[in-house]
């Protein structure tokens, strides 16, 4: 047990574990399908590429007037990671097309990984609604 | 005015790739040559850098003459960090790389391009040329900016075309 919350991946399990109990609930991150390779449509504006919704659970979501922020353990965020291809958490995040909370598509304007014992057990994002 | 912004991007972003084959940036997973429109793109708030990007301000039309002449801003904002092998130490010379780069390519004759229509790609059917061209004014280059550790500028550009029959 002692070496578990030493390490990396007992940190992550207990940030998913903090998350989960205090009113952790589920959004949606949205990413685009990969572009087609050679064709100008999508360039141009002409074609628009599939979407893609993936659930990201537990997070803890802090919505605020100026700043709204989306708390999430980097075990799920690794678990994304290695699902869908991807080299890093920032990849990610720069690449999706936002996060969808109860049908609102936010978009991410900043990404910070809490770190402890050398490695990533939270990442905060900062995310901005849609002008309406 | 949609077939001018088309072309001009079109063109530009042609012969920055001819004269840095290297410049590309990753969209999606694909890689393409380092120019994009910012407003064919999914909105994103992280600002790609090494690349040439275009956005259009307002239009004016002058209706005077027997066809509408559209003049159309266009600004294009590129920011480099350097490269991480010089500890971006060189973010002052890739900045001045690519200010050389898109003035060679707004310079380089023929400052002008047939109109073409593109509307067809998004069937599968060939982009059409049109009757008219466009042509642009020469570059305009904006102060540079500091943002964190990147430099950054936006130079400006007037792309002048006439408004053929039922174009939109």
């Amino acid at each position: 047990m002692a070496g578990t919350l030493n390490s990396k991946e007992g940190i992550a399990r207990l940030t998913s574990t903090v998350l989960r109990t205090a009113g952790g609930r589920s959004v949606l991150l949205r990413i685009p399908a990969p572009a087609t390779a050679g064709i100008d449509a999508e360039q141009l504006g002409l074609a628009t590429p599939q979407f893609q919704d993936v659930v990201m659970e537990p997070v803890a979501f802090r919505k605020a007037v100026s700043e709204n922020r989306l708390l999430v353990s980097s075990h799920t965020i690794e678990t994304l990671i290695g699902t869908l291809g991807y080299d890093a958490a920032d990849a990610l995040f720069e690449t999706a097309a936002g996060i969808v909370v109860d049908g609102v598509l936010f978009t991410i304007t900043n990404c910070i990984a809490y770190e402890a014992i050398g490695g990533p057990y939270c990442f905060c994002l900062t995310l901005r609604a849609p002008v309406r | 005015m949609q077939n001018t912004k088309d072309t001009f991007y079109e063109t530009l972003r042609n012969r920055l790739a001819a004269l840095n084959p290297d410049r590309t940036i990753v969209i999606r997973g694909v890689t393409r040559p380092g120019t994009l429109v910012e407003e064919n793109e999914l909105v994103t708030a992280v600002d790609v850098p090494d690349c040439f990007r275009l956005r259009w301000r307002p239009a004016a039309i002058d209706a005077k003459g027997t066809l509408p002449l559209a003049t159309l801003q266009c600004e294009i904002a590129y920011e480099t960090a350097g490269t991480a092998l010089n500890s971006g130490m060189d973010r002052g010379r890739a900045l001045a790389a690519m200010d050389g780069e898109l003035l060679a390519a707004l310079n380089q004759a023929p400052q002008n391009a047939v109109k073409t229509n593109y509307a067809g790609l998004a069937f599968g059917h060939a982009a059409i040329t049109m009757n008219t061209s466009l042509w642009w004014a020469s570059v305009a280059f904006g102060p540079t900016e500091i943002k964190d550790d990147r430099l950054a500028r936006i130079a400006t550009v007037d792309v002048m075309s006439f408004e053929e029959t039922g174009e939109l």
